[in-house]
């Protein structure tokens, strides 16, 4: 049979835009070349046009499912430049807030993950639970997907007195629905058969193409910013890194559901430690001369920032690695002698986010 | 465990000649600058000596008054826990350099980036296709700081 060339994509086989170029021979694809570019902004061009702190909201819509991870890198990359320490408060507050910013990009993903077996009640229980931790960031910053909250020197505002209680019992309440979400997918025969074996990435082959997070985990290798170089005060919370040894659709999975369970964890425990104080401090307008490259465990994997400054107010350079561009490299690997029935299911295994990836 | 003085004296001692500049930054940052036509060597003993796993990122950098365009690539050592940036230079008028790609196959898409964005040559890349600028795009690559954007 002659090998056909179809076009998966680019509008919206998930979430944004993005095209996979699948050579098909019958059911089997031999051969798959991920095609992006359609929502690149050209982020990177850009802020070197803006001031330090104007480039905050430019760089959030690199992934806007994962705000707080993504301002957080930049905003420390920012700081470790100028030399700048936030107070403790205002870490306590960056970790609460990341936090809980990667259940809702987890959540998001487990939505789609969910109806892709075919599962259309796992669509509607994650986006409705995700509600729950919009409500806490709208709360504390005033909007709901792109907050701008995390300032150079410390956060916008200070915590809402109400907020503790209000987000511990969203905490009980998730922790529950975590245990119904394994019940319901992770249990069920259809999960199962869908994604057991499906897309099995050996430790070494996800070390070579240099995936990222959840899916480099899922591979078993321990890799984690927040462990490896920990940032703002991750280095006085207990908490575990989910890692899986087989490397297939549903290890990659499990690490995901994992990770909620431990974000929660770590909320909990800065809930119980946040100290009182002020919560940002002045931050000059510019930087000095030199040379930074800072990195934050996003929800897709590690983020990267490398900024050059060249003693102005503006960004000489700024580079982003972001973590679903360095996820891309798996796309061919694993798409290749699979059905086309599998594509799907390895596609949203990897999490990716064509925002993030075109940057 | 290696430390990041120890890279920079094993990096020193190895390739007396290719090695300009080589500095510990501050704790598990490592700034390398090194001559065009022994990076690859110096990859390679990165990998197989240093224990580096993988490149993290690799981009363009075109500093003022200089004839050259810096190409700036940055490796992670998962055992070690360092990150060692890698600077090379490529002469403006013909930016080229050996790709890195068959010796870190993770730099494989961010070569293709930095192609694209900078116009900068990676001969030895296994495909340099257009991968985020439109097909039809004929202007200069846009990173580069003669590309400026209207105000």
């Amino acid at each position: 049979m002659a090998v056909l060339r179809i076009s998966w994509g680019p509008q919206h086989p998930a979430s944004g835009q993005m095209r996979i170029i699948l050579d098909v021979d019958g059911d089997i694809v031999v051969n798959a070349i991920p095609s992006v570019g359609y929502t690149h902004r050209s982020i990177e061009k850009l802020a070197e046009y803006r001031r330090y702190f104007q480039i905050v909201p430019l760089v959030e819509r690199i992934c806007n499912l994962d705000s707080f991870n993504v301002t957080l890198g930049y905003v420390q990359a920012v700081e470790e430049l100028m030399g700048i320490v936030p107070p403790e408060r205002a870490q306590f507050i960056r970790v609460i807030m990341s936090e809980l910013n990667r259940i809702t990009s987890h959540l998001y993903w487990l939505a789609l993950f969910g109806i892709m077996p075919g599962q259309p009640t796992m669509l509607m229980w994650p986006i409705a639970d995700r509600e729950l931790f919009l409500d806490l960031a709208e709360m504390v910053t005033g909007s709901r997907v792109t907050y701008s909250y995390f300032i150079i020197g410390g956060v916008r505002a200070d915590l809402p007195s109400d907020f503790p209680n209000r987000a511990l019992k969203t905490l009980d309440y998730f922790e529950k629905r975590l245990k119904v979400y394994d019940k319901m997918l992770y249990r069920s025969k259809l999960y199962e058969m869908r994604n057991r074996g499906v897309g099995i990435m050996k430790k070494a082959d996800a070390i070579n193409l240099g995936v990222v997070g959840p899916n480099l985990r899922g591979s078993g290798v321990k890799v984690d910013t927040r462990k490896d170089e920990p940032y703002q005060v991750y280095d006085r919370f207990e908490f575990e890194v989910p890692t899986e040894e087989v490397g297939d659709a549903e290890a990659r999975a499990k690490v995901r559901f994992h990770e909620m369970e431990q974000s929660i964890n770590i909320v909990r425990q800065a809930l119980g430690m946040l100290p009182e104080g002020p919560f940002q401090v002045k931050a000059p307008f510019r930087a000095p001369p030199g040379e930074v490259y800072k990195k934050v465990e996003a929800a897709r994997g590690e983020l990267g920032f490398y900024i050059v400054s060249d003693g102005t107010d503006k960004p000489y350079r700024l580079k982003i690695s972001s973590p679903s561009f360095r996820n891309l490299a798996a796309f061919p690997f694993l798409m290749k002698d699979v059905t086309m029935a599998d594509i799907p299911v390895i596609y949203f295994s990897l999490d990716p986010f064509p925002l993030d990836i075109d940057r | 465990m290696t430390s990041e003085t120890e890279i920079v004296e094993n990096l020193n001692s190895k390739f007396k000649e290719a090695i300009v500049d080589a500095n510990v930054q501050r704790k598990a940052r490592v700034i390398i600058t090194a001559k065009k036509d022994k990076v690859l060597d110096i990859a390679s003993h990165l990998k197989k000596e240093l224990n580096f796993d993988f490149v993290v990122s690799v981009c363009g950098l075109e500093m003022p008054q200089e004839d050259a365009f810096t190409v700036v690539y940055h490796f992670w050592s998962i055992s070690n826990k360092i990150l060692l940036t890698l600077k090379t230079k490529v002469p403006k008028e013909s930016p080229e350099m050996l790709s890195l790609t068959p010796i870190f196959e993770s730099a494989n898409w961010h070569e293709r980036e930095t192609h694209e964005m900078w116009g900068i040559k990676f001969s030895n890349h296994p495909d340099l296709s257009r991968l985020l600028l439109p097909e039809d795009w004929s202007e200069k690559p846009p990173q580069r700081k003669d590309f400026t954007l209207p105000r």
